[in-house]
């Protein structure tokens, strides 16, 4: 018998890794936003301080680091007072692991709505970094009052027009966060032991990016491969923009661009094509 | 004939047991390095390492039908049912399709507890595939449907869980997809809601000529709905037809099943220097010529085991019925005896007019001295009772977990005017 009809969609055990259903994505965008909505009301259900918390934690850590590495162990700041220095480094870090932690256990924790209804997964994900980005947006403002607030008091600050780069950085970061969290996420799915040990590599990488020390203290010969890591100039770019006014580290910039997107399509393309089959192992 | 919506082809699901670790992953490594899933053609029932969940299956399902689909726990209808919602994928095969699917696995998905009724109405329906502008339109039938009106704006987890169910059901009673997947679990709750379900089902079907896919183990359910059904049992179908007639064949094929197991042609009988289990029986106490477990038939088990007895030690059998949902209904108890070594055989019985209908399973449990535990051989006898309504006009699922026929009387008082 000859079957003529044409379908509208079809279920088979391979489904192609370049088939990225971006019109689905769309259909799914207000789930997305209700995911992200659900984040921000959940996050402070029940809490005294409720939103003070964005606040209250980039400022915590920044006075951890001040007491820690300018106090103790006495780490260059490049002139710049140590507490402005350590906020934005502090906020774009933990901005970005956030993102990867939450990430990577996209299958683990929503394996409850996963065995139960189908969405295309990457919506989840995507949804985190817009609530972390939410997040980051509110804590740059923090920043915006403290940087304003130095200023008043007599701190010399100059500023150059690549504070307007700021968004487009945070933009590189979250992609770059996206990408490394969507990856691990595959990989751990079936085998947990990963997990313990990114956890412990998140850890260390913050020391291989300039959160609590500037840049220029790498020695030469180490500099190409430390501003290998694309959230090097992320930061960089944002705190010159805003204390000492640079010349851009074009070459590094592009360098950064080009991992975090080889970075992103790897992890986009493993989610797509595992997202279903994980199912069976979680 | 009505235009065909889904077309499913040669599906089957292979699932891989055991735990997953060091082994696994060595089995995988093996697989990625051959560059193929390393899957036994032969299908081995007897196998611990791999199961078929599914093989073979070839279904339609046709424009504004109602199809069901029946099988035992076990036999294939939630493997099937998830690949359709496209949460697993098949092995092998391929559906085919037209048409929104909403798949209703479960009412409530992505309920947060912390979130208003309100603020979930919209989370549930967008996961379930909605959109704003529907939910919108809807918000206030839905509100309305649900009867949680008063509740609106206080988190779900201070709702109590008749309210919980009640708010859930409703979302998904207003979803308008093409084709809706329907799990049989979906019918929670009090009895009263669980009939408003199963109308609210029916209308969703006949008025608005949904097409539906239902699966069940009731046949009472099935027949009350279903327009067609198919017949699953261990991973294949074995009938389809109209309803009526694959309920009739599916009524006999439970009625010539054995059941209960016979250890005795096993290479090693259950159970261990204590206690050796030779069979596991359940034998109904049939009424009619149908022959079918409903609610009136009284069941009886009967067991026989080998004892090897010690010095100053009684035996004591218990015997527990569980419900599919693994609560323990009841635990009965055999009086602790001082037998001697050798062959021993146990009977016990459970009357009609007692269970609920719905699907059980028994383990046993020996006891030394009532205390210490010998041997406990798990779920070993699994049953279904199925539904007798007899005159009563209520066609919905009756509540609670036993259903004594106690007498319930009522008078006239006043004459009649």
């Amino acid at each position: 018998m000859k079957d003529k009809t044409v379908w509208q969609w079809e279920i088979s055990p391979n489904r192609p890794w370049y088939r990225l259903n971006l019109k689905e994505l769309i259909q799914y965008k207000d789930l997305l936003l209700r995911f992200v909505r659900r984040d921000i009301l959940a996050s402070y259900q029940q809490t005294i301080l409720g939103p003070i918390w964005v606040f209250l934690q980039p400022l915590f850590t920044t006075f951890v680091y001040f007491i820690i590495f300018s106090r103790v162990a006495k780490i260059p700041t490049d002139g710049i007072p140590p507490f402005l220095f350590y906020l934005p480094g502090s906020i774009i870090w933990s901005y970005y692991a956030d993102c990867v932690t939450t990430t990577m256990n996209t299958f683990q924790y929503n394996a409850y709505i996963f065995n139960k209804v189908y969405f295309p997964r990457i919506i989840v994900p995507l949804s985190t970094i817009l609530f972390h980005s939410f997040r980051i947006s509110i804590q740059l403002l923090l920043f915006t009052g403290v940087y304003i607030f130095y200023s008043l008091h007599g701190t010399v600050l100059q500023f150059s027009w690549q504070i307007l780069l700021a968004p487009f950085m945070i933009g590189i970061a979250a992609c770059f966060a996206l990408g490394c969290g969507l990856i691990v996420s595959v990989l751990t799915a079936k085998y947990r032991d990963l997990d313990n040990i990114m956890l412990f590599l998140l850890r260390l990488f913050m020391f291989a990016a300039p959160v609590v020390y500037p840049a220029s203290l790498i020695p030469q010969k180490y500099k190409f491969i430390f501003w290998l890591n694309p959230l090097t100039p992320v930061i960089e770019i944002f705190r010159t923009s805003f204390f000492k006014p640079h010349p851009l580290p074009l070459f590094y910039l592009s360098l950064s661009l080009l991992t975090t997107m080889l970075v992103l399509v790897i992890g986009i393309i493993l989610f797509n094509k595992r997202e279903i089959q994980i199912m069976d192992v979680i | 004939m009505s235009k065909k919506l889904i077309q499913a082809q040669e599906i089957s699901k292979y699932y891989r047991l055991g735990v997953l670790g060091s082994r696994s992953l060595k089995e995988d490594l093996k697989e990625w390095w051959r560059g193929k899933l390393n899957i036994p053609v032969e299908p081995d029932p007897e196998s611990r390492r791999h199961i078929w969940a599914l093989r073979d299956i070839n279904f339609d399902v046709y424009q504004g039908e109602v199809l069901g689909l029946i099988g035992k726990n076990g036999a294939g209808k939630s493997t099937l049912l998830k690949i359709i919602s496209r949460i697993t994928l098949p092995t092998q095969g391929k559906i085919s399709g037209n048409g929104r699917i909403a798949s209703l696995l479960e009412v409530g998905t992505g309920f947060h507890g912390e979130l208003t009724g309100r603020e979930n109405i919209f989370l549930n329906g967008h996961i379930m595939g909605m959109k704003k502008k529907e939910i919108d339109l809807k918000f206030d039938e839905i509100v309305e449907f649900s009867g949680v009106a008063r509740f609106l704006d206080t988190p779900v987890k201070r709702y109590s869980s008749g309210m919980y169910v009640r708010l859930a059901f409703a979302v998904a009673a207003h979803l308008d997809p093409e084709i809706l997947v329907i799990d049989e679990v979906l019918a929670v709750g009090d009895a009263e809601f669980q009939q408003k379900c199963l109308t609210k089902i029916k209308s969703i079907s006949r008025e608005e000529g949904k097409t539906i896919l239902f699966v069940s183990h009731n046949i009472q359910t099935i027949r009350n709905i279903c327009d067609r059904a198919l017949v699953l049992d261990k991973g294949r179908i074995i009938t389809s037809g109209d309803s009526e007639s694959v309920l009739a064949s599916y009524i006999k094929m439970n009625r010539d099943q054995y059941l209960g197991t016979d250890y005795s042609k096993l290479p090693s009988l259950p159970g261990n220097e204590f206690i050796r289990i030779y069979k596991v029986e359940l034998i109904p106490d049939f009424l009619d010529q149908n022959q079918v477990i409903d609610i009136r038939t009284a069941l009886n088990i009967e067991f026989e085991f080998f004892y090897q007895a010690e010095e100053s030690g009684k035996i004591q059998v218990n015997l527990q019925v569980f419900s599919a949902s693994d609560e323990l209904i009841f635990e009965i108890a055999s009086e602790s005896r001082a037998l001697a070594t050798g062959r021993i055989r146990g009977s016990a019985q459970i009357p009609g007019n007692f269970l609920n209908d719905g699907s059980y399973y028994i383990s046993l449990s020996f006891l030394r001295n009532s205390t210490s535990r010998l041997f406990y051989l798990e779920s070993c006898l699994y049953f279904d009772i199925e539904d007798f309504k007899g005159s009563m006009e209520f066609s919905g699922k009756w509540a609670g977990v036993v259903r004594p026929s106690f007498p319930v009387d009522l008078f006239q008082l006043t004459d009649p005017a």
